[in-house]
């Protein structure tokens, strides 16, 4: 059977300038091999020398493309139109020269190599918070090289934030926290984007907030924001690293969702008042190092794919008695938001389910 | 020197960062070395660090040119985060001996740079460009 098949340009020295030539074959395989016979040098550009077709040419047979039919043993019959198609490819290589060097300790883990510091390059995470948690983990998270960097704070810098807001210096006194974040991750790797959303979670944006970014980072310190953000994660299906700390005392945990989330734990908030803030607590400024840093050591976890995440597990942490635990949780077939019936499908009014007064919300 | 339309080159900077973190692709085509039309094509491989010429846009291009009786003068695509200079992949996957290798850089985003070059068997060789109406 006579078969068309078009020449691409490269190739057109061999075949004397003609951009399509006739020749017969019952598959693509005897068609290049007739091919050859008339314009020698054609076979070694289409197959390898195990005589396979070289990955870099694509084949089509009318408008298909061979390795969806049967690469070389694909039949041909009368009148089919055959195209080869050199590859036009290419691409930047995945670091430069400085970036070799900054994440060569990632790069040389098997575990990470330069696929997982690429991933790393390519992600994103959001900071829910600019305090105590989101500092360090912000911290760790643009060292590590995640590409772009949101950061949630409506806050101002205070000079009490300092003893643990790692971010922040004295000069930053009374700036946005959302800009001396900025400020310092730029100054450890120009390498991230980071994008300040100074603002104040709410059911109005949160959606919008969290939809551009691969894992969120919690490092709220009230009720609202926490089943604010749950519910939004769970319903645009982003996973969350969670953290809080109290004192000497620090608790993380990841929400996959579809595998729990901070309702399947803790399905009321308590009543207002119970639960006193770092502000009126108090709180260990390096365990909010601790617990950050773990929480973005899962964060980073996630976005590689490696280990286990915390997910299912919550892990306690006590400063003073230096000493971890773990609990199992597990997804409660009743919750409202992730059970097997929810009653809760969308955003609600947090304010009121807490029973806390709108704007009274802490870093 | 090749002269390079500005309309082109503002295309293939639109294009490129349209597709931004990834890197675009397309080619250019015409005749008597003139470039006459641009043709934005998909990337197979979305990818920051990659592109792979969708093989269909790319056969659908080759048979309008043939039609047209026009040449394939150049093949452009971005690199995002570096220089706009052949990488060891672009040298690799260098097909077109007889085309223009167009390279936009975004690694400044607000100053992009556009250098072509002509790569045969290996070689980088670089066209003096002059950007024009």
């Amino acid at each position: 059977m006579t078969v068309k098949i078009y020449i691409p340009t490269p190739f057109r020295a061999i075949t004397r300038n003609q951009a399509t030539v006739e020749v017969e074959g019952e598959t693509i395989q005897h068609l290049i091999e007739a091919l050859e016979a008339e314009y020698p040098g054609i076979r070694e550009r289409v197959f390898d020398e195990a005589g396979e077709i070289h990955r870099h040419i694509n084949i089509y047979v009318n408008e298909i493309a061979v390795e969806n039919l049967k690469g070389k043993d694909t039949a041909l019959v009368e009148g089919d139109e055959v195209s080869l198609i050199p590859a036009i490819a290419g691409g930047a290589i995945p670091f430069t020269e400085e970036q070799i060097k900054r994440y060569s300790r990632h790069i040389i883990l098997p575990e990470v190599g330069g696929k997982g510091q690429r991933k790393l390059l390519n992600s994103s995470a959001l900071l829910v918070g600019a305090g105590g948690l989101g500092c360090p983990a912000a911290l760790y998270l643009a060292a590590a090289g995640v590409g772009r960097l949101g950061i949630v704070d409506f806050d101002l810098v205070d000079l009490s934030n300092l003893q643990r807001q790692i971010l922040h210096h004295t000069h930053d006194l009374g700036r946005p926290k959302v800009l001396s974040a900025v400020d310092s991750i730029g100054d450890i790797n120009p390498d991230v984007k980071v994008e300040p959303h100074q603002a104040q979670l709410s059911s109005e944006n949160v959606k919008e907030i969290i939809a551009g970014y691969d894992v969120i980072v919690n490092g709220c310190d009230n009720f609202p924001t926490r089943y604010l953000l749950n519910d939004a994660c769970y319903f645009l299906k982003k996973p969350m690293v969670d953290g809080s700390i109290f004192r000497f005392e620090g608790q993380v945990t990841v929400f996959s969702p579809g595998k729990g989330c901070y309702r399947c734990l803790y399905p009321a908030p308590p009543p207002p008042g119970l639960v006193p803030s770092c502000a009126e607590a108090g709180v260990l400024g390096v365990l909010c190092g601790i617990i950050g840093s773990l929480q973005a050591l899962e964060a980073i976890k996630l976005i590689l794919g490696g280990g286990d995440p915390l997910v299912n597990r919550l892990l306690f942490f006590d400063a003073m008695t230096l000493e971890f635990r773990q609990v199992k949780i597990r997804r409660d077939p009743e919750c409202p938001v992730c059970g097997d019936h929810p009653t809760i499908t969308d955003l609600i009014d947090y304010h009121e389910f807490c029973g806390v007064p709108q704007g009274q919300v802490v870093s | 020197m090749f002269k390079l339309e500005k309309r082109f080159a503002t295309e293939i900077i639109d294009h490129a960062r349209a597709e931004a973190p990834n890197e675009c692709c397309g080619l250019l085509a015409g005749e008597n070395g003139t470039i006459l039309q641009l043709y934005r094509c998909d990337s197979a491989e979305k990818s920051a660090y990659r592109y792979y010429l969708d093989p269909k846009d790319q056969l659908r291009v080759m048979r309008e040119l043939d039609e047209k009786g026009w040449e394939l003068l150049g093949i452009y695509h971005s690199h995002t985060h570096t220089e706009a200079y052949p990488s060891k992949t672009d040298v690799e996957l260098a097909f077109y001996p007889d085309a223009l290798y167009f390279i936009v850089s975004l690694e400044k985003p607000s100053e992009p740079v556009i250098r072509v070059f002509r790569i045969n068997d290996g070689n980088i060789t670089e066209e003096d460009v002059m950007i024009g109406q």
